[in-house]
């Protein structure tokens, strides 16, 4: 009965219990959690996705009517395909720590994060954590999934899983803020339909950007979801509208970004605490 | 006091009349039914417009100059109806599937149950909640697209017969889904699983012809495709199936579910066991 209290009174006096520089097992409880969350519904997280993109490959497979249709430098579905996979693994970025938040907050169990003995900075990487890694689970099947249609083995395959990683963490970190910011769920579909969808359908997955009129180009280059997609279709096939080293660049910027503002909400209790 | 008891002045309580049909009851719940959706105009309404529009400059940038003509008309203005009808299907099934499993969640589905209207005139309220959702949406949809697309009306009588049949459709199968289903997940899986493909392979992104021959055969069965092909047929006049076929099968397949909905009410399948 006792026992498990009396191990934190040393010398008969009770001490407060000690980590180190981080609380690890608490940040592994955490990315658990967030992991059961995210694939206890699998039907939902894994195999939709899965769908969804061999839906799209078939639509876009059906409607072209000529064997020799090509984009941006690529056979169409060359093209195509790495874009896929892209999506999916982004989206599932994007809904990770957002619905976990929302989900806690309907719940009412939000503010139990501010009392566990996590620093913001373990929050934050604790969610992160989950979204890459939720997304590079997502993005595997998914590019699985496409191989028997006409996907293709990473020419790069480290560059992928950096872009992927890359693409999942600055997206995570985004879903983060919308979480925080979000009071029900609708807030959530809002920011997903008018934000996200149109920045991931813009951002080169279906098309080359050089497809755009003039006019648009400068906004398409933008997009920092363009130079995810772009980096993650150069590593599975050689080909890039963008140089790789200049979409590296400008994930880590908004990542570093990104991280900064996620930090500083936390750490003000922002929607939290007060 | 005086007001409160009313029927003590005539004696005994008495029953509350209606006449065949109980039109303060299905109007009620039909208000209901509109107002629900419209207090969430931007995810009911703004949302599913902006998608179709997503749809189409993804599409058109993509395939416009790549892909010939289809039929006689060219790719975008084959395309602009299919987004449309596809946006009618999903947001009349959205419909009526949520109200009833946010009611059977929330625990308030008995105040639907529970009052005097029959199982007929509360099947009519959610279609036509259903049908106006659907209306709507694709009125919005038709109207930012006529912006993009010169869209030809060639026969505007089965542009709103095809687009009425198959929301009509899928308000019944939403009403099917949100009876069975006991969970969001249960919800979420049929539209991601059911809904959803059978809206893309059934002929928006592509003429039938371009199946395989057996994979056509299958498509036939598709009754989405029928509303598809019809809905494009109101605009540009030429289809794959035929108007009558077409007609025939949205009619017969609005018929059989609205038996087994009715069906479904009637025993309180799910909802009052």
């Amino acid at each position: 009965m006792s026992r498990s209290t009396d191990s934190l009174v040393l010398g008969g006096r009770p001490v407060a219990r000690r980590f180190g520089a981080i609380n690890l097992r608490g940040l592994a409880q955490m990315y658990t959690r967030e992991m059961v969350r995210g694939f206890k519904i699998w039907g939902i997280t894994l195999a939709a996705p899965t769908v969804r993109a061999l839906l799209f490959a078939s639509v876009f497979g059906l409607a072209i009517d000529r064997p020799d249709v090509t984009m941006g430098g690529l056979a169409f579905m060359e093209f195509l395909l790495p874009g896929l996979v892209a999506v999916a693994a982004l989206e599932r970025a994007f809904q990770s720590s957002a619905f976990s938040i929302v989900y806690d907050k309907t719940e009412g169990i939000f503010t139990d994060l501010a009392m566990l003995p996590l620093t913001p900075g373990e929050i934050v990487l604790g969610y992160a954590a989950a979204s890459v890694s939720a997304a590079l689970i997502v993005g595997a099947i998914v590019w699985a999934a496409l191989l028997p249609v006409g996907g293709a083995l990473p020419q790069a395959p480290l560059v992928l899983a950096f872009f992927v990683a890359a693409g999942a963490l600055m997206v995570g970190l985004f879903s983060q803020i919308t979480g925080l910011w979000a009071r029900k769920w609708d807030y959530l579909e809002s920011v997903q339909t008018f934000i996200f969808l149109p920045f991931v359908f813009l951002s080169g997955v279906f098309f080359s950007i050089d497809e755009l009129s003039a006019a648009a180009q400068p906004f398409a280059r933008a997009n920092p979801v363009f130079y995810i997609v772009d980096g993650i279709r150069f590593s599975i096939t050689g080909q890039a509208d963008a140089d790789p080293w200049t979409g590296a660049a400008v994930c880590f910027g908004f990542i570093v970004v990104l991280w900064v503002v996620v930090y500083r909400l936390f750490a003000a209790g922002y929607r939290m605490k007060s | 006091m005086e007001t409160t008891e009313p029927s003590r002045h005539a004696g005994a309580p008495r029953v509350r009349e209606f006449g065949h049909v109980n039109w303060r009851g299905v109007w009620t719940l039909y208000h209901r039914e509109v107002k629900r959706f419209l207090k969430v105009f931007t995810q009911t309404i703004a949302a599913p417009v902006v998608t179709t529009l997503l749809f189409y400059t993804i599409f058109s940038v993509a395939l416009e100059n790549r892909v010939g003509s289809v039929g006689t008309v060219s790719f975008v203005v084959f395309l602009a109806p299919g987004l449309i009808m596809m946006t009618i299907l999903q947001n009349s099934f959205a419909n009526t599937s949520s109200s009833i499993m946010v009611s059977k969640v929330q625990g308030n589905i008995v105040d639907v149950l529970m009052p005097p209207i029959s199982p007929l005139e509360m099947m009519c309220a959610y279609i036509a909640g259903g049908v106006t959702r659907g209306m709507i949406v694709a009125a919005a949809a038709t109207t930012v697209m006529l912006f993009l697309v010169d869209l030809p009306f060639a026969n505007p009588p089965a542009i709103v017969f095809f687009a009425v049949t198959a929301s009509v459709m899928l308000a019944l199968l939403g009403m099917i889904g949100g009876i069975w289903a006991e969970k969001f997940d249960h919800m979420a899986a049929i539209t991601n699983f059911v809904i959803v493909p059978l809206s893309f392979l059934s002929g928006t992104f592509y003429s039938i012809e371009r199946l395989p021959e057996t994979w056509q055969y299958v498509a036939q069965f598709n009754p989405f495709f029928y509303a598809i092909d019809g809905f494009r047929y109101g605009f540009i006049g030429q289809g794959d199936a035929g108007f009558w076929l077409g007609a025939a099968v949205m009619l017969g397949m609005d018929m059989l579910l609205f038996l087994i909905v009715h069906r479904m009410l009637a025993t309180g399948y799910k909802l009052k066991s």
